[in-house]
């Protein structure tokens, strides 16, 4: 008997939020790092566990949970997914630090609401059963709300929080349906993901499930034009929260996992229509950056490009395509992540992200300048850093499959490129002008440990890619297998 | 002769006539809170009878089985037409009247009200009238068990009213539940009649009897929406609404409202009395009242948002998700009417726990204008956040009993209607998330100019009474299955009546 590890490493978090009210609140951020770090330590666990030569999906727990509507608490992984966990649980960590000394009031219900957010977005990686997925998927927003509209960074964020909430609670319902019409159309009505994805749907659901994904899954990605939300939750939320939903793919990985395999026909049949929202999105969010004076608005925006990428690239239906995705999914999360984190030590120390109010900030804060750069070069996929790979071989299949779309997403990642130097230029270089900036100190130790770690990690993969990439291989290729019938 | 229907009698279950006692438990109690008076142990009578009869509840439904498509614990007196039985359906409802009463007579402590004997002794008999309705298989004596409960609220109203407005508040009511319940006799005396007119001069109001002999063509019609609309006043449904809102402006906070809508009896009598004794006027009008029910959705959401006040707004919020129920009730489908049950259940307790948090709230400020109310969150916490999870229930947050019942009023939506309006009904949830955020921020986030710092911390009473109605929430959430069995064959037996 193998012990339950995925669910250990799911409910670690919350156990953690659970002590964090048995204790003092003072302790409260010291009991959360040691949740979170005891939760990076089980998904290492998972990772060393998995086996990318062994079958498809492993560490698969199934437990009956509702036995009249066949609704199961099923976990599992396969190389698609195993090395989300600790991506995640690398980001929570970051986005703990950037917020150590910020949380006075009511210290223990945020960190509580932030492991919870873990926990939640843990289970949307494990979960293989449909219903438990949209579970993990609908909990998530409720910390999120609590997380914005109490500790936002600016006045009106109780309304960003509503409106996110909103959006994505309508966005709940095309996706839900989408379930309920996929367990409606087999014979036994199941949302088992293994044996839904073993049985092809008939031809005309395909098309409506595939739809309502695309929609469904589109407001979280976000793909223009469902995006509206994103840069006004990047201006209100504080940076380690945007950190959070900016650097981890859900979106992306909910059409990875369940709209493209279950519904391979239509996905196929509708290739213009992934490839043409994809091409879309990427040239929107490289323009987008262009016209942009904050940063952080531009750095989501350079994600919003960047999934852009990844959707078109799914869209050529090769292993290749979809293990590029996953690794510039992941890579993201690091490379982003780490973005939005020193930009949030760069507000706590000038107020602003804003390049009008800062100019020359590399003179007072080399380390945060340069650490910055690592990142954002990593988000425009410079070669070398963690994004290269998958941005590489997202190109390479967009190229044999769409070439027009291809040569179209070369060209906006030039301009997204060309955005984001021409931003730090007048953010970090320049006279200095403003007092903030040259009274500003730079990083402190515990910043710098957060800045190695990840540019160790941005370094290394980019470097050294092959062991993540063989990961997530087989299971690209499985993926790529099950689409062909 | 029984139409479509049979019963397991109560000597086979169980050693007591046990629906019998669940009926006069709380009329002994009320009698005997009453003859205390205003003693002290009348308040602690109060609330031991009102744990006893959630208790006996819990016990018939360890006695009934599910499993079985018949109707169970029947208890017959011919001479009177009594006739009582329960299946899965009415027993969530008559758990979560019991529940709701109970948690009532710890909420009326809390909140300090004036002669808490005699309310509690009120509050007894409207219970009385309540499990009478649900547990009743004569149409007749359920108009009966209603009026004794119309006149409980009534005098609840007269006697306990918070705002000076309530005489304006009080009429309204009298008026529309009047209206209302003289539609539903006429109902039942069209059936009533129809059946001596096929037998020969026999009257009978008993479900077993009026099933077998359904009125023909118009008069089905006629008797169909005497019934449909005298319980649609009671739900209340769009858009004979009108009583709610003045009742919860100017009523009561918690007590009256959750005693009307709480427990969704005109969805009961719906699902028991108008589906099998109109069939086919059911069928035939179906189309038509799933129009207005969206309608309904939709329209009172709209209206929700114009609400300055919180009671005002939670009372446009219950008839928004009334409209829910109906259309569930009327999809004709198992998983649909299997949904409706589940989530009437959730929508009762939910709605009840945001009008305890609203009297909290209202002792605390003495007001429910939202403009006057803000930043409440950093005094008082747990009801904030059971506040905002309550309202997550209402809008069928997995987690929440609203997720699974929301789940299978989808799949009963789309096969009987289709997409679209399943797409529309889904999306009258997210309207009320709208209006349920922003009444939560306005009056729990926002930085208010008195800031609110005389605010009491939260209370015990407040803890146990919210911290209940949350524990029930969550464990039927997240352990639905024991539910889904209670009411499987209950529903089907249902659906079965409706060709599809």
């Amino acid at each position: 008997m193998t012990p339950p590890l995925l669910s250990l490493l799911v409910f670690l978090p919350l156990a953690g939020a659970a002590l964090l009210w048995l204790l003092p609140a003072r302790a409260a951020r010291f009991v959360t790092a040691g949740a979170m770090l005891v939760t990076l330590a089980a998904a290492s666990a998972v990772m060393v566990a998995f086996d990318p030569d062994g079958p498809r999906f492993q560490l698969i727990e199934r437990v009956l949970w509702v036995a009249s509507l066949n609704v199961h608490y099923q976990l599992g992984i396969d190389g698609l997914s195993v090395l989300f966990p600790p991506a995640t649980a690398l980001l929570f960590l970051g986005a703990l630090v950037a917020s150590w000394n910020l949380v006075h009031d009511a210290p223990r219900f945020y960190y509580s609401l932030l492991l919870l957010l873990q926990c939640a977005t843990l289970g949307i990686f494990c979960a293989l059963d449909t219903v438990l997925f949209f579970v993990f998927w609908e909990l998530t927003l409720v910390p999120l709300y609590f997380l914005l509209g109490r500790w936002g960074a600016v006045a009106g964020s109780a309304r960003v929080a509503a409106h996110y909430f909103l959006i994505m609670l309508a966005g709940g319902v095309p996706l839900l349906l989408a379930f309920v019409l996929l367990a409606a159309s087999q014979s036994v009505p199941t949302f088992d993901l293994l044996a839904l994805l073993a049985v092809p749907l008939p031809h005309a659901t395909q098309y409506a499930f595939l739809l309502l994904c695309l929609i469904g899954f589109g407001v979280k990605v976000p793909l223009v034009p469902l995006h509206t939300w994103l840069p006004q939750f990047a201006l209100a939320a504080p940076g380690s929260l945007t950190a959070l939903l900016v650097g981890l793919k859900l979106g992306a990985y909910g059409l990875v996992r369940f709209a493209i395999p279950l519904a391979p026909d239509a996905a196929q049949d509708l290739h213009w229509l992934l490839a043409g929202l994809g091409t879309v999105t990427l040239i929107y969010g490289a323009v987008g950056i262009l016209a942009q004076s904050n940063l952080r608005v531009a750095l989501a925006y350079a994600s919003i490009c960047h999934v852009g990428l990844a959707v078109l690239g799914l869209a050529a239906f090769t292993a290749q395509g979809v293990q590029g995705a996953v690794s510039l999914l992941l890579s993201f999360s690091v490379a982003t992540g780490g973005a939005f984190l020193l930009l949030e030590f760069l507000r706590q120390r000038t107020g602003s992200t804003d390049i009008h109010s800062l100019g020359g900030a590399a003179k007072t804060m080399p380390l945060l300048a340069s650490g910055f750069l690592i990142c954002g070069l990593a988000g425009v996929g410079m070669p070398g850093t963690s994004s290269f790979p998958g941005e590489f071989m997202l190109i390479l299949a967009a190229l044999q499959s769409h070439t027009g779309a291809g040569m179209a997403a070369l060209f906006g990642l030039a301009i997204a490129a060309a955005g984001f130097l021409a931003l730090y230029r007048k953010a970090f270089f320049g006279p200095v002008t403003r007092r903030e900036v040259a009274e500003a100190e730079d990083l402190r130790p515990r910043e710098w440990a957060v800045l190695i770690v990840l540019i160790f990690l941005v370094g290394a993969i980019g470097l050294y890619p092959s062991p993540w990439l063989e990961i997530v291989r087989p299971a690209a290729e499985a993926w790529a297998a099950g689409l062909a019938r | 002769m029984s139409g479509g229907f049979s019963e397991i009698l109560w000597p086979v279950q169980s050693g007591l006539p046990l629906l019998l006692v669940l009926q006069l438990l709380p009329l002994v109690g009320a009698a005997v809170v009453f003859a205390f008076n205003e003693r002290s142990t009348a308040v602690v009578a109060g609330k031991v009878f009102a744990l006893a009869e959630l208790l006996l509840c819990i016990v018939v439904a360890s006695r009934i089985k599910p499993e079985l498509a018949t109707l169970q614990l029947a208890e017959r007196f011919a001479p009177l037409g009594y006739h009582v039985a329960v299946d899965g359906i009415s027993l969530v409802f008559l758990l979560v009247a019991a529940l709701l009463t109970f948690l009532m007579t710890l909420y009326g402590m809390s909140r300090g009200m004036i002669s808490p004997g005699r309310l509690f002794a009120v509050l007894l008999v409207a219970e009385a009238g309540l499990v009478g309705m649900l547990v009743t298989l004569n149409i007749a004596w359920f108009a009966a068990f209603s009026a004794l409960e119309l006149w409980a609220v009534t005098y609840l109203l007269r006697r306990w009213a918070s705002s000076r407005a309530e005489t304006q508040a009080l009429a309204r009511f009298v008026q529309y539940q009047a209206f209302g319940w003289a539609l539903f006799v006429g109902g039942c005396l069209v059936l009533g009649w129809s059946h001596a007119d096929a037998t020969g001069g026999r009257w009978s109001f008993d479900l077993f009897d009026l099933a077998g002999t359904v009125p023909a063509g118009k008069f089905q019609t006629a008797a169909f929406y005497l019934l449909f609309y005298g319980l649609a006043v009671r739900t209340p449904l769009f858009p004979l609404h009108g009583w709610l809102p003045n009742m919860a402006q100017h009523g009561l906070i918690a007590v009256g409202p959750a005693l009307m809508v709480g427990v969704k009896v005109g969805i009961y009598g719906m699902l028991r009395f108008v589906l099998p004794l109109t069939p086919v006027a059911v069928e035939y009008w179906q189309p038509y009242v799933v129009g207005f029910a969206m309608a309904g959705v939709f329209f009172t959401a709209a209206l929700a948002f114009q609400q300055t006040n919180l009671r005002r707004l939670l009372a446009f919020a219950v008839v928004s998700h009334t409209s829910l129920l109906v259309i569930g009730v009327f999809s004709l489908h198992e998983a649909g009417i299997q949904g409706t049950v589940l989530l009437a259940a959730n929508f009762g307790l939910a709605v009840t726990g945001m009008w305890f948090i609203v009297g909290f709230v209202f002792r605390r400020t003495g007001t429910t204008e939202l403009g006057e109310l803000s930043g409440l969150f950093e005094r008082i916490p747990f009801l904030a956040i059971a506040f905002l999870i309550f309202g997550l229930a209402i809008v069928g947050m997995p987690g929440t009993p609203g997720f699974d019942a929301a789940h299978l009023i989808l799949e009963a939506s789309i096969d009987s209607f289709g997409a679209l309006p399943t797409v529309a009904a889904a999306l009258g949830n997210v309207a009320a998330a709208g209006f349920l955020l922003w009444a939560f921020q306005r009056a729990f986030l926002s930085q208010g100019k008195q800031g609110g710092h005389d605010v009491d911390r939260t209370m015990p009473m407040e803890y146990l009474v919210c911290g209940i109605a949350l524990v029930a929430m969550l464990a039927i959430g997240f352990f639905t299955e024991p539910w889904l069995h209670l009411t499987e064959t209950a529903s089907q037996a249902v659906a079965e009546r409706f060709a599809r």
